[in-house]
Order: C-alpha cells, then structure tokens, then sequence
C-alpha cells in the first residue's frame, strides 16, 4: 500500500492531539450539514479540518477538470498568495498521485521532490482523494509547515473526512441538479401545449417520484392527485413499494397520504404496522417506515407524495423530510399545471363547439385580412371549404364588384371596433346572399390579433318582409276601397229616405213617414258599423293616424250636443251639460274626440230611458301636464263588475242579449280606448247595476304628436 | 235667392242634395266633375259653392286653388264635401282655400246651418 509505504509516524502528545481530531471532524460533520451546495461543501471542508495544533496548516480542495486534466482550486486556507481558481496542470505537483490511482499519499518532506511546486515553507504533505459513486473527483492536500508532521491517526481521520466531503459533494450535485431540472420542468409544463395533459402528468409525476426516491435513498414511493370532485386522492406514479397502486383510491384520513392530505402537514411514521392511520389497501406490502407529504397550490390541496423504507435498519429525520419538500412543490406544479392546461383543453373545446354547431357563418381573420379559420355555417353558406378559404382574403372571395368596396371598408372598421351591417355577398357558384354582417375585432391580452365575422343569412327574412308588405298594402288597399263601395250605396240609402220624408211631410202624406224614418234609421245604423269596424282594422293593422289640430273645445261640445240631440229625445231622456265657461283650445284629432264622446253618448242614450244624461267638461292640471277631463253620466241599467272587466275589449257588449236588445256592434268604447291611448289620455269607468254609469276620458289639452311605426 | 253651385260626381248624391236643397228655397245648379266645376264658377255668378274633394278630372282642392286665383271667383264662399272620417281632409280643404267643410252622408240641418252663416257674412 502507498500509504504503508510512505507513512511514518510521528509522535504527539497523544490525548491532546486524539481530542483534538475529534473536534475537527465534529466541526467538519457540522458545516458540511449546514452546506446547501457545492461550494459550501468545499469551504466547510478546509475550515472544518484547519487546525493549528494538528499541524493542519494549509489546506486545499482540488477538482479533476476531465478535459484538461488539470486539477482546479475550489476552496483554501493559509496559502496567502495562490488566485481563486488556481489551476495546478497536468503532469504537475505531487497532488496529481491520488487523482491517478485513488489512494492516499504521504509526502513528509516535500523539499526532496522534484515535482513539488514550491509556493509555500512546507515541510510534509498528505493528499486524499475525494471519490464519488467509485469515481475520484478531486483530492483534498493537507499540509504542515513541519516535516514528517502526519501519521496513522491523521490518516484515518482525514480519509473519514473526505468520505464525508465525497458523500456531502454528491448530495449536494444531485439537489442542485433537483433544482436545475424543477426549473426546467415548469419552464416545460408552463408551455405545455401539445401532448394530452393526462399522459404528461403521470409521466412527470413518474420522474418526479423516480429522483425523490433515488435522492432520498428509499426503497419506493408513490404520488397520489386529489380529486376535488369525489374528495378522493387517486395514485398515478407508484415506485418499488412492492406492488403497482397506480389507481389505489383513498380518502381523506385513510393511510399515510391521506392523513397528510387532510392535516395538510408532512408527517413521518416510523413504523407503519403499528401505525393506527394505516391503509388496509397496503397490507399486503412489507412497509416498515413511511415519510409523507401534502401537495399545496398555495393552501389548496391538488396532491401528496409517500416515500417508504422496507428496511427496518432504515429511518426518516428531519434532512429527509427537507428533501423531500423539495420535491413536493414539483409535483404540486405539474398537476396544478396539468388541471390548467385540461382546463383551458375543455374551454378551447367548448368554444370550437360552439362555433361549429352556430347557426350563423363565423369567419377569423388575422391582420391582413386573410382568413384563419371558418366554421361549417360558413362553408354552407358561401360554397367554399375550410381548406379553400383558408389563407384567401376575404374579401376577394365573397364580394361583388360592386360590392368589394363597402366591404373592405366593414372589414378595416372591424379591426378598431365592432361593424354592422346589411350586404349582398357572392358564393363560390357566384350567386349572390343577401347577409346580415357583423364584424368585432379580437383581442387577446390587449393585443389585437385579428377579426372575426358573422354572417347571417337573411335572404328568407327580405322575401318575408317583402310579402307582408304587399300582403299589409293589398288589405289597406282593400279596406279603402271597400269603405268607398259600402259607403257610396249606403249614403243614397240615407239620402234618399231622408228626402222622402221631409217630401211625404211637405206633400201631406205622414201615414209614410214612420216607415221612412226606420228605412233613415237602419241605414244609419249599417253605416256606423261599417265605420267602427273600418276603424278597428285600421287600429289593429297600425295604419290609423293622428291628425292633430287646435281646435275650440267649446265649439266641439256643441257640435256633439247637436248630433246627439235626436238620440237623447228618442227614449225620453234629459241631457244636461256642465262645462265651464272656457274650455280653450285644445289641441288633438278633432273627428276622433267627436267620435269618443258620441260614441259614449249614444250609449248613454241606449241604455237610459226617461232618465238623465249629463255631458261634463273641465281644463285642469294633473302632474304638470294641463289635460281636459270629459264624463258621461246616465241614470240607466248600469252594469255589474264582471260586465265592466270586459266593457273595453272588441265584440264585447256585455253580454250577447244586449245586442238584440239594444243593436250596436260592441266596438265603440274598444275604439274609443284605441283612441284614447293614442293621444295620451285614458278612459275609465264607474257604475252599478240598475244605478246607471259613468265614463270618463281624460285627454292632454295638447296631444303630442307621436312618431309612426 | 241664393245660387248655389253644386259640384259633385256621384248621381245619386248630386240628385238629393240638388232636390234638398232646392226644395230649402235656393237656386241650385250642378257640375259634374272638377273642371266643369271650375268652368262654370267663372261665368255663373253663385253665391257659395258646394264642392265634393274626390272629384274626376280636376280634384275639388285643386279646383278650389284655380278658383281662388281666379278674380270673379276668389272672394265665393267654397265649404268642402268630404268623406267621413277622412281626417286631415278638413286642414287640407282650408288650406286650398275653403271657407268650411262638412262630411258626408250630409245632414242637411248642419250644412244648412254652415251654408246660411257664410251666406250671412259674404257681402
């Protein structure tokens, strides 16, 4: 042996010197614990070891650099004057022996080299190599100012401590690769895009668990995800526990990992068999010892991680749960980025359902005007399919010469803000669509990307409206015209009839004057019903107008009050009008306000017999607005309230025995409230059976105009 | 006695309100359409004129502008005849240049009572 070979010992005062070495190597043992990484590894090695009194004088660390083959400085003390990464080349000083072949080397006096560099007053030398994984990575140089300085006890300590150091320096790569390869994996999960999220996190959960087992040292392990919706954890990564759980379910509370999942703190159980928490799912596996931890998106529980020992030698502390802590995060990350991306997978899905299945043509452009994307509706409703419009400017694809402009100005409008419009565009066979367009830009992020257009097919909804129209001006038209024919044979009716009378009566013929007068009053009759239901067509169809005039109110009243005179007298009644002095001038359709009031009139007139009938008028104010207030009051029959529930609606005397009895058609007072709601007013009604009733409308002095439909 | 032009199309109407009014004491003379009426209401020296507004040829309104324009007949009491119900005809006729209107079928009672008012105010 080199070592044996070279070795010779000197005396030291040997308690002192026995404790001594002892407290190196606690105070080696101590940093490197503390070192979190490489360097500090180094640095911890040659401050633990220096030691005056052993003669530990000068101490180096020295790392292979395998191209070169030159050895590197990576920590020192006590040489004054070399750089920080002093490099000792190939060939060079005595260092290089224990690199070579892995042994120790003792050199007590180092003057007698040849291949000694001498930057330092040494006197011996002692170079360990430092191995790792059964290669020599390096070697630790220990010096004495002093010849002969070391011995047998020096040698064993120091090569303990560069065990240490070897064990120290492997696991700190490995954590720093740990770290490295975290990164890399969310750097990669974040822009995950392309393979199917499930497939990628079992298999990221498998690598994670695979180096958490392997840096940890344990015989197997598993990661479990938390299924939010079934509150269950599920395993999808097992390693080496003695079976395959993948799948294994189990609820919060149930074993190791759903203990954790419900505490939502690690936890170490160092013997499971005996553990009360334990799974009957893993009975049929030798677990000896278990470490587990929660999977946390901040406080929110997406998972947990179990390491287990089979060997009873074996136990967790507490640097192991540090380890594995660094893995938990990693995991955590990968299924919280997994439910993302399956997450935006569904959105991204839903909405191309949703364009798929739209009923109305949907067409992405980007910036150029250039189609992106079009959807089934759209190639229906054009002709083109998705690979032929894709790329084409759309507006050279379905526009007409003459309609190419307009179009592109839809087009450059969209990208700034949402356009809409009607349009004619042109299918690939070249027939032309009449469309609804409408344009929106799309933005993501704030950035505009692009645009997108819909397109509505509304050649059915033209010709539609297009035949409504002729069908609404032909029934105009013909209730024009029937109103002139009905009317024209019905005024001679009138006409005549009442000229024969006043000729009988001129000519002393009476006895025919009764016969003349019903002929008179039939025909009048026929023509009022002819007029209320040319009304009522005209009001249902929309097409009745407003003629505003002003008008005196006075003058109006009067006019009524002669028109009614006849039918007041004829069942014996008194008609009695209270206005006041000075109605003024209002302002609404005078024929309509004649019609509602002798509309109401005549109805007072019919249903009242030797009773009185009084026709009430006043100016005045209600909310601001100046109205004028007509009533209606008769001693007559009177209704009851289920009568007056319907008295407004068309074909509704109140009930059909009234109309043999009494005639009318049932449309004056639905006229009357048509009117009425036309000019802003309204009309009202109070009554009781055999009392008789009252009716009121109340009109704006000044009806304003309404715009037509 | 009054002269009173009567223009109106329809038979039947021109008949009656002609008899009617004849039998109420005036002289009354009938055109058959709008240009005839006009015709006539230069030469005739009437007193008031009775002019139905759906008329052939010439409508009453524009019937009613000529004679305005016209020296002999702008000062001639016009009171329109219309329909019933025609709404706005009444703001129309006055705006030809009618003096009144009224609709019809006619009651004779109230275009008597129009007739006889202008007839009173015309010099």
């Amino acid at each position: 042996m080199p070592r044996s070979a070279t070795a010779r010992a000197r005396a030291k005062p040997g308690k002192s010197a026995a404790a001594h070495r002892q407290a190196a190597l606690l105070r080696l043992s101590t940093e490197i614990a503390a070192a979190q990484d490489e360097e500090a590894v180094y640095r911890s090695v040659v401050s633990g070891l220096h030691d005056e009194a052993l003669g530990y004088n000068f101490l180096g660390v020295f790392l292979l650099d395998s191209e070169s083959g030159d050895r590197v400085l990576q920590a020192s003390i006590g040489w004054p004057d070399v750089p920080p990464d002093w490099r000792v080349h190939r060939g060079e000083g005595l260092s290089e022996q224990a690199l070579l072949d892995g042994e120790l080397h003792y050199t007590p006096d180092v003057t007698r080299e040849s291949k000694y560099l001498p930057s330092l007053s040494t006197g011996s030398e002692l170079d360990v190599p430092l191995r790792v994984d059964g290669q020599t990575i390096g070697v630790l140089v220990v010096e004495s100012a002093e010849p002969n300085a070391f011995g047998d006890e020096d040698f064993e300590i120091l090569a303990a401590a560069a065990n240490q150091a070897a064990i120290a320096i492997g696991r700190a790569r490995l954590l720093t690769a740990e770290r490295q390869r975290a990164d890399e994996h969310k750097a990669l999960l974040d822009t995950m895009a392309v393979l199917s999220a499930e497939l990628e996190l079992s298999r990221v959960l498998q690598a994670v668990l695979e180096r958490a087992v392997s840096l940890l040292g344990v015989t197997g392990g598993e990661v479990a995800i938390y299924e939010e919706q079934a509150q269950e954890l599920v395993v999808v990564a097992s390693q080496d526990i003695g079976k395959d759980s993948t799948g294994t379910r189990l609820k919060p509370g149930e074993g190791a990992m759903g203990t954790v999942a419900r505490t939502h703190e690690p936890i170490i159980i160092p013997s499971y068999a005996e553990w009360l928490g334990r799974s009957t799912k893993y009975s049929d596996v030798t677990i000896h010892s278990v470490m587990a931890a929660p999977l946390l998106i901040g406080r929110r529980l997406v998972g947990a991680i179990a390491t287990v020992h089979s060997d009873p030698a074996r136990v967790f502390g507490p640097e192991d749960m540090r380890l594995l802590n660094l893995f938990a995060p990693q995991a955590a990350v990968a299924i919280e980025n997994a439910r993302l991306y399956t997450e935006a997978q569904r959105q991204k899905q839903y909405f191309e359902e949703l364009l798929q299945n739209s009923p109305v043509a949907i067409v992405t452009l980007d910036r150029e005007y250039r189609i992106v994307s079009c959807n089934p509706n759209f190639e229906r409703l054009f002709g083109y399919s998705s690979s032929e419009a894709v790329g084409r400017n759309l507006d050279e694809l379905i526009t007409t010469e003459a309609t190419r402009s307009e179009a592109e100005q839809y087009t450059r409008e969209a990208l700034d803000r949402a356009v809409h419009g009607i349009g004619r565009r042109r299918r690939k066979d070249g027939t032309l669509v009449d469309v609804e367009v409408l344009g929106v830009p799309v933005m993501v992020d704030g950035e505009r990307v692009g645009l997108m257009g819909l397109y509505h097919d509304i050649t059915e909804l033209l010709r539609a409206r297009q035949q409504a129209e002729s069908a609404n001006n032909a029934k105009s038209q013909f209730l024009a015209s029937m109103s002139h024919e009905l009317r024209t044979p019905l005024n001679a009716i009138i006409g005549y009839s009442e000229m024969l009378q006043e000729e009988a009566e001129d000519l002393g013929h009476a006895e025919f004057g009764g016969d003349l007068q019903k002929i008179h009053t039939a025909g009048r009759h026929l023509l009022s019903l002819i007029n209320n239901v040319l009304d009522l067509s005209k009001i249902e169809a929309g097409r009745m107008e407003l003629h505003l005039e002003d008008f005196d109110a006075n003058a109006m009243l009067d006019d009524v009050v002669t028109t009614v005179r006849p039918l007041v007298d004829k069942n014996s009644n008194r008609l009695q009008v209270e206005r006041a002095d000075s109605l003024g001038i209002m302002r609404a359709d005078l024929t309509k306000v004649r019609q509602m009031l002798l509309n109401l009139l005549s109805n007072a007139c019919k249903f009242t017999e030797n009773g009185k009938i009084t026709l009430a008028a006043e100016r005045g104010e209600d909310g601001g607005r100046e109205i004028v207030t007509f009533s209606v009051t008769d001693t007559g029959i009177g209704m009851t309230p289920e009568q007056m529930d319907r008295l407004f609606e068309a074909f509704s005397q109140a009930e059909a025995s009234t109309t043999s009895k009494y005639g009318g058609t049932g449309l004056g007072l639905a006229i009357t409230r048509s009117f009425c709601d036309m000019m802003g007013g309204d009309v009202q009604v109070v009554s009781a059976l055999g009392e008789g009733s009252t009716f009121t409308i109340r009109l704006p002095a000044a009806v304003e105009a309404v715009p037509a439909t | 006695m009054a002269r009173i032009l009567l223009v109106e199309d329809n038979e039947m109407n021109r008949d009656m309100l002609s008899r009617r009014l004849t039998r109420k004491g005036f002289e009354v003379e009938t055109a058959v359409d709008g240009r005839e009426g006009v015709e006539m209401a230069k030469t005739g020296e009437y007193d008031l004129i009775l002019m139905d507004m759906s008329l052939p040829e010439i409508d009453g309104w524009e019937a009613t502008r000529q004679l305005r324009a016209a020296p002999d007949t702008e000062r001639t009491p016009i009171v329109a005849l219309t329909a019933h119900a025609m709404a706005g005809d009444r703001e129309k006729a006055l705006e030809a240049g009618c003096d009144d209107y009224d609709t019809k079928p006619i009651e004779l009672d109230r275009l008597l009572s129009k007739i006889n008012a202008l007839l009173e105010n015309s010099p």
